[in-house]
């Protein structure tokens, strides 16, 4: 069966864009948390969130024009120009049906969904206009992504919300182990929207300021934005053109709650835990990092760290969460998490947990890596995704060998 | 694309018609859609709904009270197909390697669109109500309907719009060909609502008589190599191929590459496929036709949903193949024939499925 390989990392995120800026902030420990400018806050108690202030896409795209897209679609877009620009791939040499895009999301092109919100309470209906509600279909994230590149192999957006990005990896690395393709782009992206903030905000899951993941005084999450692609490739076709892999990409599982559309269920995110390592052929011990779902919530960080200690027993390695620097981005979360473990496996170090001022007592001898990177030799790499709906998703990475 | 392999053993539908196989059957032999049901007071644009649909009647209160129509829609005809496939239970109800893949456009457009409406109209931005937040989501139906039956294996929400089923099909295949689930529901939904209604509208040719309709349909699908006792064979799927074609009038080309490579897949009898399951509106509209005249060299019946139940989005591939199947079970003299799914999107995206369908008149079909 063919291997599966990572030659190439987008991240537009609040931290950074491009795998360089990226990686930088990511070991020093950046927040990209600042007030939300993208909507009115006005009346709402919390205003802050993780918002790519210095996106451009009009610098980073080339083929599509921006001004037809959504702003997540042009999220999608520019990662993969970016991955593809990191990675070296010659677009020129590629079989244009051997390669694709699969990109997870949670809410899709919700920007364009409330400016017709915005429309329709403002004038009704009929004066909404036509151009945006073509915008609104969320399979144009992975079209925007296939257009930009010109590939003409398959083109899926994954809906599966906060975990979706794994969802997407996953499929991607079964299309190239299965020799349905030699090289795909795979991530996720949204967009910071007003009806998230306030449906975390009523939730009593939005923190005031900063997400803090696995302390004591965790307030919740702080809603954020970007996309974040992975070029993947068969390990042959990496050879072929000399391309460098950071990581392998083992194996991933995937199962549903099917017991609460919100709160998380510890025995089956173990489970799940379970079914990614029984994929990838990975047993617990052999495990050295695990990038965190983490959103700092209260109930997640428990659940989590529970299915964690259920599953590695008295051995649980170093678990992080890059959420405590960029917020929750959403469907592009695990996106953003496979790119921080890609990060940790070709660099090695481990990402902090940034924000943290009392360790959770709750949490036991559960080891956050606490506000400063460390220096790690990552061979195994775990990173987990959960979502609303129940769907745990779980990709498994390792160094190449 | 696909290894080939798959069985359909039972599925279930909710159209404009109703619950079931009949009202599909009826709808196709009429031949015309249903009437027209309004989205609202005039001027609002009218369309094709179920307009007795009662969910509470359908699902009962428990657990429903904050569902929407899509999500209640998608329960039902998951219900159904578990029903009509008979899919073994175990003691506890846990149905951890059976799964769901649900296709859609934006999951509701409604509930996303009336909850963001809050937050501009309420005194304060805030005072959304937050049981409704995860009908903002578009794993949203998926996610209900895996509660409702319990079912624990893989589930995922793709959204494709006009190729969203064929589009879950093909993820669904892929699944249960790398063992990740042994059976799974497969199918699409899309709820009217004023939102759709005008949407269809707004974005459709100038003074065309578009309508907006609604549905789900869904399949359960397991692989043949791992036959279970006593399940149905109610078609085969014999490949499933989705592309994109970059560029302008790439949609075509991909279209035609798609079909090339379902064919290319299976050895079929001189004139097969028989039939053709489009996207397309009427006879004379023949962005998909054109693609498959030109792959096949000949000119194949065509079959069309959308002339039954208007612009269903992601719902209509799974409307057809459930009007198909239904054709199966109503006439035995269609076994064993073979029909070519195509869909097109608007931005370039495209594909196409082979199914053989049966009817359920008892013979063994190894």
């Amino acid at each position: 069966m063919p291997r599966v390989v990572v030659t190439g990392l987008g991240p537009v995120s609040s931290i950074g864009v491009g795998a360089e800026a990226f990686a930088a902030a990511l070991r020093a420990g950046r927040s990209g948390i600042s007030p939300i400018t993208s909507f009115d806050t006005t009346g709402f108690p919390h205003d802050r969130g993780g918002e790519v202030r210095d996106f451009e896409p009009g610098a980073i795209l080339r083929r599509i024009a921006p001004g037809r897209w959504g702003r997540s679609s042009q999220f999608a877009a520019a990662a993969g120009r970016l991955a593809v620009a990191d990675g070296r791939l010659d677009l020129a040499q590629l079989s244009p049906e051997r390669a694709g895009a699969v990109i997870g999301t949670t809410s899709g092109e919700s920007v364009a969904v409330e400016a017709v919100t915005a429309q329709l309470v403002a004038e009704g209906f009929s004066a909404v206009a036509p151009d945006l509600l073509r915008q609104v279909p969320a399979s144009r994230l992975a079209h925007a992504v296939s257009a930009e590149l010109g590939l003409a192999g398959e083109s899926l957006t994954i809906a599966t919300a906060c975990s979706a990005s794994n969802y997407a990896i996953g499929y991607a690395y079964d299309l190239l182990a299965s020799g349905e393709a030699d090289v795909m782009l795979a991530g996720g992206a949204d967009s910071v929207c007003r009806w998230a903030h306030a449906g975390f905000f009523r939730l009593g899951a939005l923190a005031p300021d900063r997400c803090t993941p696995f302390d004591r005084d965790r307030a919740g999450i702080l809603t954020g934005e970007g996309g974040a692609v992975l070029l993947m490739e068969t390990l042959e076709h990496a050879q072929s053109r000399g391309a460098r892999a950071y990581a392998e990409v083992l194996g991933y599982g995937l199962n549903c709650d099917a017991s609460h559309p919100v709160a998380p269920d510890r025995a089956s995110v173990a489970e799940c835990i379970r079914i990614a390592h029984r994929n990838a052929a990975v047993k617990p011990s052999e495990v050295d990092y695990i990038c965190a779902h983490g959103t700092g919530t209260p109930a997640n960080d428990a659940t989590e760290a529970q299915a964690i200690r259920e599953v590695f027993g008295a051995r649980m390695p170093p678990v992080s969460s890059i959420k405590s620097m960029i917020g929750h981005t959403m469907g592009a979360a695990s996106g953003f998490g496979a790119i921080a473990t890609t990060i940790a496996i070709d660099r090695g170090f481990l990402p902090p947990t940034v924000n943290l001022t009392v360790a959770d007592p709750a949490l036991g001898d559960l080891d956050v890596v606490p506000n400063q990177p460390r220096p790690a030799t990552v061979r195994i790499a775990q990173n987990n995704g959960f979502a609303f709906g129940g769907n745990n998703a779980i990709v498994m990475l390792g160094a190449v060998r | 694309m696909t290894t080939g392999g798959l069985v359909i053993s039972g599925w279930g539908a909710v159209s404009p018609d109703g619950i079931g196989v009949p009202a599909l059957v009826d709808r196709h032999a009429a031949g015309t859609p249903p009437a027209l049901t309004p989205a609202g007071d005039p001027p609002e644009p009218s369309g094709y709904a179920y307009a007795g649909f009662d969910p509470r009647r359908e699902l009962g209160r428990k657990g429903t009270s904050f569902y929407d129509r899509a999500t209640a829609l998608a329960a039902v005809a998951c219900g159904e197909a578990l029903r009509d496939s008979a899919l073994p239970l175990t003691d506890d109800g846990d149905r951890s390697r059976v799964g769901l893949v649900l296709g859609t456009t934006l999951g509701s457009f409604k509930s996303t669109s009336d909850f963001t409406r809050e937050t501009l109209v309420q005194d304060k931005p805030y005072l959304v109500n937050p049981v409704l937040f995860p009908n903002t989501v578009m794993n949203c139906a998926a996610g209900q309907a895996a509660i409702r039956h319990g079912l624990r294996g893989v589930n995922a929400t793709i959204a494709g719009g006009p190729t969203a089923f064929l589009s879950a099909l093909r993820y669904a295949d892929n699944a249960l060909t790398r063992g990740y689930a042994d059976a799974i529901l497969v199918g699409a939904v899309e709820e009217f609502s004023a939102h759709r209604a005008w949407t269809v509208h707004l974005t459709g040719p100038d003074g065309s008589s578009r309508a907006a309709g609604e549905g789900a349909a869904v399949f359960t699908i397991e692989r043949s190599g791992v036959p279970r006792r006593g399940a149905h064979h109610d078609a085969e799927v014999l490949a499933v191929a989705t592309g994109f074609g970059p560029g302008p009038g790439g949609g075509a080309d991909a279209l035609a590459a798609c079909v090339r490579r379902v064919l290319a897949r299976v050895r079929l009898p001189e004139g097969e496929p028989s039939l053709v399951v489009s996207g397309e509106w009427e006879t004379g509209d023949r962005s998909e036709y054109d693609a498959v005249v030109s792959v096949l060299g000949r000119r194949p019946r065509r079959l069309l949903p959308k002339s039954l139940f208007g612009e269903c989005d992601a719902a209509h591939g799974a409307l057809g193949l459930a009007v198909l199947l239904g054709l199966h079970r109503a006439e035995p003299e269609r076994d064993g024939t073979v029909t070519l799914l195509t869909a097109r999107g608007g931005d370039g995206a495209a594909a196409a499925a082979l199914v053989r369908g049966w009817g359920r008149g008892g013979r063994s079909r190894g």
